[in-house]
């Protein structure tokens, strides 16, 4: 067919119907599902022959089958995108030019699948060679689309080039883009060069699809085909708004120097989450006469009316592809935001946001009536998209302009109307209250979403930024409504039975939902928090008249949802630090001086007094339920960590910049209702109320794990993190308490075994609220004496060994090892000489537990985790002496531990036992290479006051004789463990990268188990594994290369060579992965992202074999039956190592020149490598 | 703080019994649990409330530790289960008899010789093939409620 083409042979007309019916044969079994294998191996093959076009092309223009002709596409692609570094320019416009009018003449096929893959396949190709391409060649492309585009060749071929445009939009686009084996820097010129020349001028050509059937889709009555084309070309439009534009903003800087953020009215907050999950659109100035100038919004506002009034004619309906897409398209507008408006203090924004408004009003105004349609079977959705472009007008402006826009128009802001929505969506959310997904809730959820980007607080300094005081009744109503709605929602869901229904789940289900309420009622909250407070108490009067009389389920329910919405609303999530008082309670209420009059303290109050009953016993066994428990835990621990003992010097700090201009005290400024919760007010009584709560939860409700690990995990861990409050704490009767009842009571030895834990370490923790270190020391060694003794004792038990395996014994041995594995996690400075102690004394009942225990998995992996806590905790404070004592004590461990493990092998009747067994011992092994690693750390961090290397410990060979310890162990079927796998090679790249020399200091065996290991994890799915051995290779090879270059021996024998032991003569270490890296980066699939850190390897390593890199070379060359190839590899290969200026040593400029040599080395070779 | 100390008691008897009650909260997964009066490995326990404002509920999750069959069972969670005492002892082996019997050396240097050996064919091999070539074995012999079975078998000759 081409000259170009290597077999010059005139096309064997037989041979490619042959092959024509091998595909289609292969084609049909597929799909008849007759020997599939068989089948997918001959489209392979044709997919990976050499040159296939002919026969692609012979398939596409001559097969009947359509699957077929879509394979043939498919290879076309591979192949073309195989073998692009040696076809012919030439070549590679015409299979663009071919596709392209494949689809063209075929734009009447009804196979749509056929068609799409071709053009994708016409797109691929051409972005694969966007960047060498003459201008004149894409024009050309480009002038071909275009004429389709416009319909000089009929609505069919129009159609057709519209779905190659978009195409091409999301080949571009590089989230949706295909792999072309090429890194991601070639996708990013892609782009941007798409963008800077070519986006806009498609999007017109779309613009001017749709113009131009438009009057024909305006004046028919019926279906008709225009449509399609129209449809495709909002489409089309659509998805170019939902280009990640980058080249706006430069641009606008340039040409205009000061952007008045706020007077533009758009607001740029990166740090809202919310904000993120729609897009702003912000093309850049160069787009305002498209988008703005053209009267395009007028015409797809008519376009949309006119398709309104045809919705009762057949063929159109709300639903139909063309509105749905008309719509799309119209809310995707409201987005548009950023410089392609001009700086005229958002006037032309407003406006253009106003003319959409109008549009969109019918979709949702009068709420009432739109509301009352769709309970009568209207489609919801021209309503919930009104909703959505509500969302990107507040996205885009500011609350002042989002409600001054209806103003123009309406009697009534644009807030007013939001509210009236949303009332008239709450009411049918209470109307129906399933449970299922209706409408109402989809509504409710964006709308809230609307509440909270107008709501989220970005700078409160400039009043456009705060809600009108229309916008705050508005909130005030719309959150009393949405509390009764919860309220009804809540005791309507007691009689529905489900069970399975947790705190934990339903507020992380409701978190989203609850923020936003909180925000809203935080916008009104001189009206909300009194409305909250005078519910709560009705309730908890309710519960009080009763007296056991009747059920009250419902309210107790009511009570649950009341402390959710409270907590949210009162105080923020801490996430670990300490969250400061909202900024909203911190600006209202200003000038109020009465701290008891203060509705925060109030509510607050109330809800203290309310939880403080479920200390009466008689009051807890009637109302007190484990649920309403949960909630009152959850709630204190909430509230506990904004207002108890609060830090009053980070409140002011945050005041003076928040409140505008003023220079109040905090006092004047809202705030002084905090100071009742300080330590000299009511705060230490509070705390004794809440400790005394905690203490309840853990000793009358048994066995109710999930009240007890919020009490353990939120409520007393929470506390303990300020040192003010722990201070606090060890001065109270009840807290003293509680460590006596921890100690010695049984009912806390039934707590679940990690609450155990949890309780201990926060025990540990509060500790550091004692006066001085002394103190905190004795405290501490208080606390822990009794886990010690048992342990001593215990384990000096003549019986031992007899007693050890009854159930009673093991659960106390696991209950103290748990409570120890917590202190050793609370260790700090101030402690950690007792925690030393703790640990030190039990070192020989634990090496005695280990043996006694060895086939009780479950003792042992609490054993090996209190060792690995302990030396976390500990290893960086120890003295020299101390770390002695410490290593030793870890060896004799491993060492045990090894030795009762290797070479066990587990029996069982059944895989899923055996499994589990796996299982324990997979973990048992994650858990000594933490403790290796934890053992490293102490090269890094080292708070010791001499130097342990004088005290003969080298961490290093510590390490390693561990790793020889554990090696045994780590099977290659223990690898296929994910966590496991990481950890060892990452325990095992990171000491081959430190300490190298170390490794001629392992035995034989620990030696050729590294290597196979590595050999092993060379050939793993995950990359992040690959790419760790690499770097161990690396560290190997470069180790070795340094040495010899000083004349030393490096890896001696390793590297040179071995008897295995049938006494045949091994290749060395080094010469082994260079075979299997070459193998490797040539021969099989990888992750583009691997090449540099498999350059970063492979360097050194030919530094070290040159003779060996060079025989592999020339074998790879020999091979290479056709000449021009042959050529090319050779070239290619010398390319390698030569260009760039690379020189034979190993530092930083090296490394980089060889990372972009062996890039493209493999662009070159790789694709006619492979397929040989 | 308290001076008292606690101990667990661990009666006189005690080692002759077969199971121990425990509070259903705390037993955890990998440990042991008897269900139907099976001895069971727990390898899931989940909770749940009785209705909305009810309390806890276990639901377990074992596999019979001798016939690995699956066995379930829900108990409020302050309730007691019953727990089984399982103990593993290690013995030589000595000899495997005609009948599928083998021969233990225990601990006081008397042979035990009333276990058999595993049903399953591929672990019988394991232990036969390695018999055969002359290593010494050691096998671990897991008992529990009156049962008792070879699990585990180890190479001590290197």
């Amino acid at each position: 067919m081409h000259h170009g083409y290597h077999d010059n042979n005139e096309p064997d007309l037989a041979k490619l119907q042959a092959t024509m019916q091998a595909i289609e044969l292969a084609c049909s079994s597929i799909q008849m599902h007759v020997n599939p294998a068989a089948a997918e191996a001959t489209i392979l093959s044709l997919c990976q022959s050499p040159q296939p076009y002919k026969a692609c092309q012979f398939i596409l223009d001559n097969s009947q089958v359509p699957n077929a002709r879509f394979q043939a596409a498919a290879a076309i692609r591979d192949a073309a995108i195989r073998e692009w570094g040696f076809l012919s320019a030439h070549d590679k416009i015409k299979l663009i030019s071919y596709c392209l009018n494949y689809v063209m003449q075929h734009a009447h096929s009804q196979e749509g699948y056929v068609q799409a893959k071709v053009s994708s396949v016409a797109t691929q190709l051409m972005k694969r060679g966007w960047l060498e391409f003459q201008a004149t060649e894409k024009d050309a492309f480009f002038q071909e689309v275009r004429q389709a585009v416009i319909g000089s060749r009929g609505l069919h071929v129009q159609f057709i080039g519209i779905t190659i445009l978009e195409s091409l939009v999301s080949e571009f686009a590089p989230s949706t883009s295909t792999a072309i084996g090429l890194p991601r820097e070639f996708h990013e010129q892609c782009r941007t060069s798409l963008e800077l020349n070519y986006l806009k001028t498609i999007y017109c050509w779309a613009q001017e699809a749709a113009l131009s059937v438009t009057n024909n889709i305006v004046q028919s009555n019926s279906e008709i085909l225009e449509v399609k084309v129209c449809t495709a070309a909002l489409r089309l439009m659509l998805q170019i708004l939902n280009w990640e534009f980058q080249y706006s903003t430069s641009a606008v800087e340039s040409t205009k120097k000061s952007i008045n953020v706020f007077s533009t009215g758009v607001r740029f907050d990166v740090n809202s989450a919310k904000r993120s999950e729609y897009a702003l659109v912000q093309p850049g100035p160069s787009w305002r006469d498209v988008l703005i100038h053209s009267g395009h919004v007028g015409w797809l506002l008519s376009l949309y009316g006119a398709l309104r009034l045809k919705f009762s004619n057949h063929g159109y309906w709300l639903d139909c592809p063309i509105a749905v897409s008309a719509r799309k398209l119209i809310v995707q507008l409201c987005s548009l935001t950023g410089a392609v408006f001009p700086s005229d203090s958002g006037q032309t924004q407003n406006q253009h946001i106003l003319q959409l408004l109008s549009g969109i009003l019918q979709w949702i105004d009068p709420p009432d009536v739109v509301s009352n349609a769709i309970k009568c079977g209207r489609s919801e959705s021209e309503m919930l998209d009104g909703c959505r472009a509500l969302l990107s007008v507040a996205s885009v402006t500011t609350p002042h302009v989002f409600d001054q826009l209806l103003k123009s128009v309406r009697p009534f802001g644009t807030i007013t109307l939001l509210s009236t929505l949303m009332a008239e969506v709450l009411k049918d959310l209470m109307d129906t209250s399933t449970d299922e997904e209706t409408w109402s809730w989809v509504a409710r959820d964006i709308l809230l979403d609307t509440w909270t980007t107008l709501l989220v607080p970005t700078d409160l300094t400039h009043p456009s930024m705060l809600l009108p005081p229309e916008g705050i009744n508005a909130a005030a109503n719309i959150f009393a409504l949405i509390v009764e709605s919860e309220l009804k929602a809540a005791s309507a869901s007691v009689s529905s039975d489900e069970a399975e229904d947790y705190l934990q789940a339903s507020i992380s289900a409701m978190d989203e939902r609850l923020c936003s309420y909180a925000l809203i009622a935080r916008a009104a909250v001189d009206v909300t928090v009194p409305l909250l407070t005078r519910l709560f108490t009705e309730r908890f009067l309710r519960l009080h008249q009763n007296r056991g009389a009747s059920d009250l389920t419902e309210t107790l329910e009511e009570l649950y949802s009341l402390l959710l919405i409270a907590g949210h609303v009162l105080s923020d999530e801490g996430q670990g630090e300490t969250p400061l008082v909202p900024e909203a309670i911190q600006n209202h209420f200003v000038g109020l001086t009465e701290a008891e009059k203060h509705p925060v303290y109030i509510l607050s109050s109330s809800i203290i007094k309310f939880a403080e009953q479920s200390l009466d016993s008689e009051m807890r066994a009637s109302y007190f339920s484990p649920r309403l428990m949960e909630a009152i835990i959850w709630f204190l621990a909430r509230w506990s960590s904004t207002y108890m003992m609060p830090n009053n010097e980070m409140n002011k700090g945050v005041k003076s910049k928040t409140v505008f201009e003023s220079d109040l005290q905090p006092e004047q400024a809202g705030l002084v209702f905090l100071s009742l919760f300080g330590e000299h007010n009511q705060g230490k009584h509070i705390l004794d109320i809440i400790v005394r709560i905690a203490m309840t939860t853990l000793v009358f409700y048994p066995g109710e794990k999930d009240l007890q690990a919020l009490t353990c995990y939120q409520l007393l861990h929470g506390l303990v993190r300020r040192r003010n409050v722990s201070a606090q704490l060890v001065a109270l009767e009840s807290w003293g308490k509680l460590a006596s009842t921890f100690i010695g009571d049984k009912n806390l030895f039934l707590l679940h075994a990690a609450h155990q834990r949890s309780l201990s370490q926060t025990l540990v923790l509060s500790a550091s609220g004692m006066g001085n270190i002394e103190a905190s020391n004795q405290y501490v060694r208080d606390l822990t004496h009794h886990m010690t003794n048992y342990l001593v004792e215990i384990s000096g038990r003549s019986d031992l060994k007899n007693v050890s395996q009854q159930p009673d014994i093991i659960l106390g041995v696991t209950c103290l090892l748990e409570r120890l594995r917590g202190a050793s996690s609370a260790s700090e400075p101030r402690t950690q000489k007792a925690v030393f102690e703790m640990g030190f004394s039990v070192m020989n009942p634990i090496i005695i537990l280990l043996e006694v225990y060895s086939n009780e998995s479950t003792v042992i992996y609490l054993l090996i985790k209190f060792v690995v806590d302990w030396v976390d905790g500990q290893i960086i404070y120890l003295e020299a002496q101390e770390t002695a004592i410490v290593i030793n004590f870890c060896m004799r461990f491993l060492q045990l531990y090894s030795s009762y493990n290797i070479g066990k092998i587990s029996l069982s009747l059944s895989r899923s036992l055996l499994s589990e067994a796996n299982a324990e011992k997979y973990k048992d092994l994650r858990a000594l290479l933490q403790l290796l690693s934890n053992l490293c750390s102490k090269d890094l961090v080292d708070f010791s006051s001499d130097s342990i290397e004088a005290h003969g410990t080298r961490i290093s060979q510590v390490v390693y004789t561990g790793l020889q310890i554990v090696n045994p162990l780590i099977t290659l079927d223990m690898l296929k463990y994910p966590k496991l796998c990481h950890d060892y090679f990452g325990l095992l790249s990171h000491l081959l990268e430190v300490y190298p020399e170390m490794l001629l200091e392992l035995n034989a065996e620990s030696f050729s188990h590294i290597r196979e290991t590595l050999k092993f994890g060379l050939r793993h799915q995950d990359a992040e594994v690959v790419d760790m051995c690499l770097r161990a290779l690396n560290a190997l090879a470069s180790y070795h290369f340094k040495e010899t270059a000083a004349g030393k021996v490096g890896f001696g024998s390793h590297a040179a060579g071995y008897k295995d032991p049938n006494g045949k003569m091994q290749e060395g270490i080094l010469s082994q992965f260079t075979q299997l890296l070459l193998q490797f980066l040539l021969f099989e699939d990888y992750s583009t992202d691997l090449v540099s850190s498999a350059a970063d390897a492979l360097l050194p390593l030919i530094l070290c074999e040159h003779v060996l890199y060079q025989r592999l070379g020339n074998e790879l060359i020999e091979r290479q039956a056709n000449p021009v190839l042959k050529s090319r590899l050779g070239n290619a290969l010398h390319s390698l190592t030569s260009s760039n200026n690379l020189s034979f040593s190993l530092d930083r400029p090296n490394y980089q020149k060889f990372r972009k040599n062996l890039h493209n080395f493999l662009v070159e070779v790789r694709g006619f490598l492979r397929t040989m | 703080m308290s001076d008292e100390e606690h101990h667990f008691e661990s009666k006189a008897d005690a080692g002759a019994s077969k199971t121990f009650p425990q509070q259903a909260g705390t037993i955890r997964k990998n440990g042991y649990i008897v269900i139907k009066n099976r001895p069971c490995k727990v390898v899931e326990v989940s909770t749940s409330k009785t209705g909305k404002h009810g309390h806890a509920k276990c639901h377990f999750v074992g596999l019979d530790i001798f016939t690995g069959k699956k066995l379930e069972d829900i108990v409020p969670s302050s309730h007691n289960c019953d727990v089984p005492h399982v103990s593993r002892s290690d013995y030589q082996l000595i000899d495997i008899a005609e009948d599928g019997f083998v021969s233990l050396l225990t601990e006081s240097g008397t042979t035990k010789d009333d276990l058999r050996l595993p049903t399953d064919e591929n672990l019988l091999n394991q232990i036969k093939v390695g018999f055969g070539e002359g290593k010494d074995l050691v096998v671990s012999v897991m008992s529990a409620m009156g049962e008792e079975q070879i699990n585990a078998v180890k190479d001590i000759s290197k």
